[in-house]
């Protein structure tokens, strides 16, 4: 994903697909970030597996209206979208990603299983799907922040001085020829960042009885694949989306590769999510250490998330 | 960002935005029409299918009773056979043995959707082999 976003496009019609792939991360990134939190709620999964399918149609209309007026507002896209026509596409399409995150979240997190009976699975999606569909309308907004479209508006030649809204004094010049000086100071505040919105997710979630029901449920190799999610949504939100300016985080990151530093973000998440659980006694000492592992791991999901956000938004 | 902008003239003119629809986006599209159509027949499709049927359950007993420390554990799995969900299955097994006590054993299962299965398992401390046991669905609630 990262290598071919990184690539030089040789030809334009590949950029159609490319910037047309980058919106739907960008607006799949939004719909976890507003999901993940409601998809760790036991409440949604057992009124969605009782709920009559005439009400199921009914929350998707009403998910789709509220996704067609936050789409006037402003669309996921590039694009300030003004066509009513083209609002109602976008919302259409804005609704699909959050089903297909929706899904794919609670296949994750064996919510939805090949045991699972269709009634079930069609209330849970829907019922998910909500906040990921809102979640998509709103990423750009939300996530692009006052940096990005200030940045979007400056023209490249503004990137080499420090603008207003960079967060050291010290010129670019300088950052370039000492890659270790000004920029430790940088990288700690970035993972002071990753740390905030890690804390901030991982203590609304560490208290509930979520995470133990959904560690107890999981295969163990499948705590593997969610260390992968992990990873891979941290990544996404913070580089292959494109919400941060990528330049930017360049100049910034000589410390750390982008690779290294979503590694690093995740095991500050995972610390988090150890202080939460132990803060409010979810694991003892007389706990095997498997629950420890696997409910450290799944908390780990919604924490390195929230320290990715962090990391954009702060 | 380095994305470039959407090919074509540039318009600013809002009524003629919407003719530069790339492919990729009419690709997105037409995708997720699909999907919403597909998750949307499913739906009605599950409407038509189960909603009519009120919950009904069968319960097999499993013939591989493992011992372990001297107890027995007759693992059992409950079905659903009904279309609508349940709740709060309650299952008891008893065993009843000449010349001992009777050994009780019960089991909620909090939902129970239609043509669901969920298994678990009654410890005894008597062989129910040698006995009479019998498991049965004692109580449900709608959801």
């Amino acid at each position: 994903m990262a290598t071919s976003i990184d690539k030089p496009i040789p030809h334009p019609e590949a950029n159609v697909w490319l910037s047309e792939f980058q919106a739907i991360l960008q607006g799949a990134v939004g719909g976890f970030l507003f999901g993940i939190p409601l998809l760790y709620t036991v409440e949604v999964w057992s009124i969605g597996a009782a709920t009559d399918p005439r009400w199921l149609l009914a929350v998707l209309a009403a998910t789709l209206i509220g996704v067609g007026l936050l789409t006037q507002v402003e669309g996921f896209r590039q694009t300030l979208s003004l066509h009513p026509l083209e609002t109602l596409l976008e919302s259409i399409e804005a609704v699909a990603i959050g089903v297909v995150c929706a899904t794919l979240a609670l296949v994750l997190l064996r919510r939805i299983t090949l045991a699972t009976p269709l009634a079930e699975v069609l209330g849970k999606v829907v019922f998910e799907a909500v906040p990921f569909a809102l979640g998509v309308a709103l990423a750009r907004s939300t996530l692009q922040g006052k940096r990005g479209r200030v940045r979007a508006e400056n023209s490249p030649e503004s990137e080499a001085e420090p603008t207003a809204n960079r967060r050291t004094t010290a010129p670019l010049s300088r950052w370039l020829s000492s890659p270790t000086g000004g920029n430790l100071g940088d990288t700690l505040v970035d993972l002071d960042a990753a740390l905030i919105g890690a804390v901030l997710i991982a203590f609304s979630i560490a208290p509930t009885e979520e995470v133990p029901i959904l560690a107890a449920s999981l295969p163990p190799l499948w705590l593997l694949l969610i260390m992968a999610a992990s990873l891979g949504l941290s990544y996404a939100v913070v580089f292959a989306s494109g919400f941060a300016d990528r330049a930017e985080r360049r100049q910034r990151g000589l410390l750390f590769s982008p690779i290294t530093e979503t590694l690093v973000a995740y095991l500050v998440a995972l610390l988090a999510s150890l202080a939460m659980l132990v803060l409010f006694q979810q694991l003892n000492p007389s706990d095997p250490w498997s629950e420890w592992l696997s409910n450290i791991l799944v908390l780990g999901l919604p924490a390195s998330i929230g320290g990715a956000a962090g990391r954009i938004l702060i | 960002m380095d994305l470039p902008n959407p090919p074509g003239p540039t318009s600013t003119d809002a009524s003629k935005r919407f003719t530069q629809r790339s492919a990729a986006e009419w690709v997105t599209f037409i995708v997720a029409s699909l999907i919403l159509l597909g998750l949307v027949g499913l739906i009605l499709f599950d409407w038509q299918t189960n909603q009519t049927q009120p919950p009904a359950f069968a319960v097999t007993v499993s013939e591989a009773v493992r011992v372990t420390d001297g107890r027995y554990y007759v693992p059992f799995a409950i079905t659903n056979t009904g279309g609508r969900i349940a709740r709060m299955v309650q299952v008891t097994g008893e065993l009843n043995i000449e010349g001992a006590d009777n050994e009780t054993g019960e089991q909620q299962i909090d939902f129970l959707s239609g043509h669901e299965t969920k298994a678990g398992s009654f410890v005894f401390t008597h062989d129910p082999q040698e006995g009479d046991l019998v498991v049965r669905v004692a109580s449900y609630r709608l959801p």
